[in-house]
């Protein structure tokens, strides 16, 4: 794409009143969702520090924190593969895919292609990854809700979080009548409804699970991957063999630092305290086969040039939702998989060399970095870009200016020619003065024609014949020689409100059901009568469980084999997290992760003495880095894909029951 | 000097809350008897009315301001669009004119402030000779208002604006200089003036210096939102602190033909 095609996109998106009715509701509502979320957050500038400071920390050191990070993840038994760029990762997995198939040497191998269900993963749209995978004659399938819409559509994401902003649900109602032959409707849980059908199939046959991952941590090699649909965790969960794409500057040093790191991509990205999700893993489960592919693909050569503090990126679109120019734009009018301000940035850089112009694309208005949970300086890369700092190749030249029209670059060199001496500066603007005035006699701002910019939208004034420089002569001061007094005084910043203390457990409680999920304390004696009720109530006549459940259920009969038909399933959890109101749970031999994931609706059982402050606190725990996988469940799975419309139970459970054993009294 | 001094404690009482003492010893080292006018060429060539109602505020706050007149423009225009060794000799002909001078510099304009503080350590980050000196000047700058409440302690100017205010933080005072409490600490003390809150206020008008001749079509997008918020308040009086967004939203008005009024915070702190 070239200067002239974007800005007739940008042109285009102007025009586009739909779209501008998409983007206008997404500026609004993604603004106020972070703000509330960071809102409970009372240390979240510190947090903001942080976090640019243990960034700036891995990208300088990244060499080192990424060979730490490889030993540590082939320890746990994940297989990894480093490519240095898209061909490379796209040859690596055509490999596995080759090795993996032959394994299960399936009757109909040769027959049917090969199904990968994929999880979202923007680096797999950096290396058109999915074409990649037709041409070879596979199936892949989008899982996340707007990624699977976009894919049906036959486009790309428009956004890095939310892919089909773009679109509202008339659109996705037109699409799904065309393609999955359902009768057309604009409502949303139906909507919701039939991709989850459509997509569960596909969770239960694929070959291959394709997930990104957020955050790698170095000191247990863990990967971090957080969703909100629940279609991450199938991904990672079921197909027998998980291949993990990651770029190579996602690391983050300990548990503690992703803890950090966590609280602060939900409230920036959709304004949760935390994503619904967040898989925890380390090792492969039982049966399964666990790849990681690390993706350099230009970032390395981002790391040595003036644009290294754009790696910092966590990837979360706050900058997107806050920017200006792309509430006007869109996504797509970009022309690259990463648009707004960090997508300016990176794109050059990661995607083509060809889209230094959009350095330009940005009034540096600084909202970007503002809203950055990172703190990167997004309008000082930009800056540096357009002042031709590029990671490029060295045979490329770079030019000052990227992207500005001739006539400006001349008007640039003459102005500043002009202010070279104060003398010259004075004839000018005497000259100007004087021209304006012929221009334009009566008016004080001139009508200038379209062609010029400027007059596109407004006009401009005119010099004044007698610049202040001619003034200053006459002016006269009169200092006032009397003490000032202070009128207006500043009123002192309140400190911060803390909630008052509630205990952990009530407070878990309301977390949770502020979530849409369910708290009940109960004591050891009553646990197996409600339990019991519960399930009567809800018509449950058998039930998943993982070793803690099958404790617990008593009177129905109990599986630990994976059965689609099950609609519920019991489980213990390693720890509650007051704060959120999340379950932190480990997977055992896996059953606990299916256990809470298959069924539609999930029953969990914990001490109420196993519920920590603070998201910190779980990470800290020991068994996090020592299971082979684990899974922090913040409510009941949910998507706003569509018009950010809130839509419970996606691919996930839509209801999340926890029964709290008040075990504060001694027995 | 001695009124200055006599105010200290109370500055200090003040501003504990938003500065360390260290930070405030730093600001009383500029409550100096004279400063230095850096009147920006927006202000020179097209607005020097600004120009002169900043001097009377600044006298009625007890400082006298000095021009050295062979000051011209900072340079922001190139450097903002990417012509870094354009806008290098313009920026060291402004640190050669200011050298010479001593005390406080004071800029009518958060963007220019924010050019000579910030972006001039950028512009000379590889000339360790021209950086030195960027950084001595850029710790003497401060911007007008910010000038005004936090070195001097000033809010309440004996200022007066019958009618409604409404006020439009311009992107680089309030985000590369962090100066939003100032203004508003200066328009509250205004007498008989009523200040309404700008829906959206944050958000960019579309000026942008280069972007609003590189990308007409989306700085026409920003400032007919910005204008559409200003026809909400009722106010028929906008105020700003940055030239540029003031040309830009009055050029947009005058384009429209509507009737309400851009003014620098100097012109209305003027009014008595």
């Amino acid at each position: 794409m070239t200067l002239k095609t974007f800005r007739a996109r940008i042109r285009q998106s102007i025009a586009d009143d739909n779209l501008q009715i998409a983007l206008d509701n997404n500026a609004a509502r993604r603004r106020d969702g972070r703000q509330a979320a960071f809102a409970s957050l009372p240390d979240h500038e510190q947090r903001r520090l942080r976090a640019h400071i243990i960034k700036a920390d891995v990208v300088a050191n990244l060499d080192q924190y990424l060979n730490q990070f490889i030993d540590r993840v082939k320890a746990n038994g994940i297989l990894v593969h480093r490519a240095a760029d898209a061909d490379e990762a796209i040859r690596i997995f055509m490999e596995i895919a080759l090795a993996s198939g032959a394994k299960q040497a399936r009757s109909d191998a040769e027959l049917k292609p090969l199904l990968v269900a994929k999880s979202k993963s923007m680096l797999s749209e950096e290396i058109d990854f999915n074409h990649a995978l037709e041409t070879a004659g596979m199936r892949a399938v989008e899982t996340d809700l707007g990624e699977y819409i976009v894919q049906l559509r036959g486009e790309r994401p428009s956004h890095i979080i939310t892919p089909a902003v773009h679109l509202r649900r008339g659109d996705v109602g037109k699409l799904f009548a065309e393609k999955l032959g359902i009768p057309y409707t604009e409502d949303i849980p139906v909507l919701t409804n039939t991709a989850r059908k459509v997509l569960r199939e596909i969770f239960l046959t694929a070959d291959i699970g394709i997930s990104g991952v957020n955050f790698g941590v170095v000191e247990s090699g863990t990967l971090a991957l957080v969703t909100n649909e629940g279609n991450g965790r199938m991904c990672t969960t079921i197909p027998p063999v998980h291949v993990a794409l990651m770029g190579i500057e996602r690391l983050v040093p300990s548990l503690g630092d992703l803890a950090l790191f966590l609280s602060l991509l939900a409230r920036s990205a959709t304004g949760q305290k935390l994503s619904v999700y967040t898989s925890l893993i380390n090792s492969p489960l039982p049966g399964q086969t666990r790849h990681l592919i690390l993706l350099d693909n230009g970032r390395f050569a981002l790391q040595a040039s003036p644009l290294a503090e754009s790696l910092f990126c966590i990837r979360c679109g706050a900058c997107l939702n806050a920017c200006p120019v792309f509430r006007e734009t869109g996504g797509h009018a970009y022309g690259s998989i990463y648009p707004g301000p960090i997508g300016s940035v990176i794109s050059c850089a990661l995607v083509d060399p060809q889209l230094a112009y959009l350095a330009q694309a940005s009034s540096l208005c600084g909202a970007c970095k503002e809203a950055c949970p990172v703190d990167i300086d997004l309008p000082g890369m930009l800056l540096r870009m357009r002042s031709g700092h590029s990671p490029q190749k060295p045979q490329t030249k770079i030019k000052e200016g990227v992207g500005i029209p001739p006539a400006v670059k001349i008007g640039l060199t003459g102005y500043r020619l002009a202010a070279a001496s104060s003398g010259l500066f004075a004839f000018f603007q005497g000259l100007g003065g004087l021209l304006c005035r012929v221009y334009s006699p009566r008016r004080s701002y001139m009508h200038l024609p379209a062609w010029t910019g400027w007059g596109y939208s407004k006009d401009f004034p005119r010099l004044d014949v007698h610049p202040f420089r001619s003034h200053w002569g006459k002016i006269v001061q009169h200092v006032e020689n009397k003490p000032i007094r202070l009128q207006e005084s500043p009123k002192p910043l309140d400190p911060e409100s803390r909630p008052p203390g509630k205990s952990l457990p009530d407070r878990f409680a309301e977390e949770l059901s502020a979530l849409g999920g369910h708290a009940y304390i109960v004591s050891g004696k009553e646990l197996p009568a409600r339990l019991a009720e519960f399930m009567e109530s809800k018509r449950i006549d058998r039930v998943l469980v993982d070793d803690d459940g099958a404790t617990f259920v008593t009177g129905i009969p109990t599986l630990r084999q994976t059965d689609p038909s099950v609609r519920a399933g019991v489980t213990g959890a390693l720890a509650g997290i007051a704060e959120t109101g999340s379950l932190l749970l480990t997977s055992g031999a896996g059953e606990t992760l299916k256990a809470s994931l298959l069924p539609e609706i999930h029953v969990v059982v914990l001490k109420a003495s196993r519920i920590l402050p603070t998201l910190t606190d779980a990470l800290a725990m020991p068994e996090v880095g020592a299971v082979a996988a684990g899974v922090v469940i913040t409510g009941p799975s949910r998507t706003a894909d569509i018009e950010m419309t809130l839509t419970i139970g996606v691919h996930g459970p839509g209801e999340l029951h926890v029964f709290l054993i008040d075990d504060s009294m001694p027995v | 000097m001695s009124f200055q001094a006599a105010n200290h404690t109370k500055i200090l009482d003040n501003y504990v809350p938003f500065y360390t003492i260290c930070e405030v010893q730093f600001l009383r080292r500029f409550m100096t008897e004279t400063v230095q006018l850096f009147i920006t060429c927006l202000i020179d060539s097209f607005f020097p009315h600004i120009g002169e109602a900043m001097v009377n505020v600044l006298n009625r706050a007890g400082v006298k301001v000095d021009f050295p007149s062979a000051q011209t423009c900072c340079g922001q225009p190139a450097f903002n669009a990417g012509f870094r060794s354009t806008a290098v000799p313009m920026a060291r002909h402004t640190i050669r004119v200011f050298e010479k001078t001593t005390g406080a510099i004071i800029i009518p304009s958060g963007s220019c402030a924010a050019m000579v503080r910030h972006g001039y350590l950028e512009l000379f980050k590889d000339d360790p000779a021209w950086l030195e000196r960027a950084r001595a000047l850029s710790i003497r700058v401060f911007e007008f208002t910010e000038y005004l409440v936090d070195v001097c302690g000033v809010t309440g100017l004996s200022a007066r604006w019958p009618g409604k205010l409404t006020y439009h933080p311009s992107c680089h005072l309030l985000r590369s200089l962090g100066v939003d409490r100032q203004p508003r600490a200066l328009l509250a003390a205004i007498k008989d003036a009523e200040i309404i809150e700008l829906p959206e206020r944050e958000d960019c008008c579309g000026f942008g210096g280069v972007f609003s001749v590189e990308h007409p079509e989306l700085s026409a997008e920003f400032l007919k939102r910005k204008i559409a918020n200003l026809d909400k308040t009722g106010s028929p009086t906008l105020v700003v602190a940055d030239t540029g967004c003031l040309m830009h939203i009055q050029g947009g008005l005058a384009r429209q033909g509507k009737n309400q009024r851009v003014l620098h915070i100097a012109e209305v702190l003027d009014n008595q």
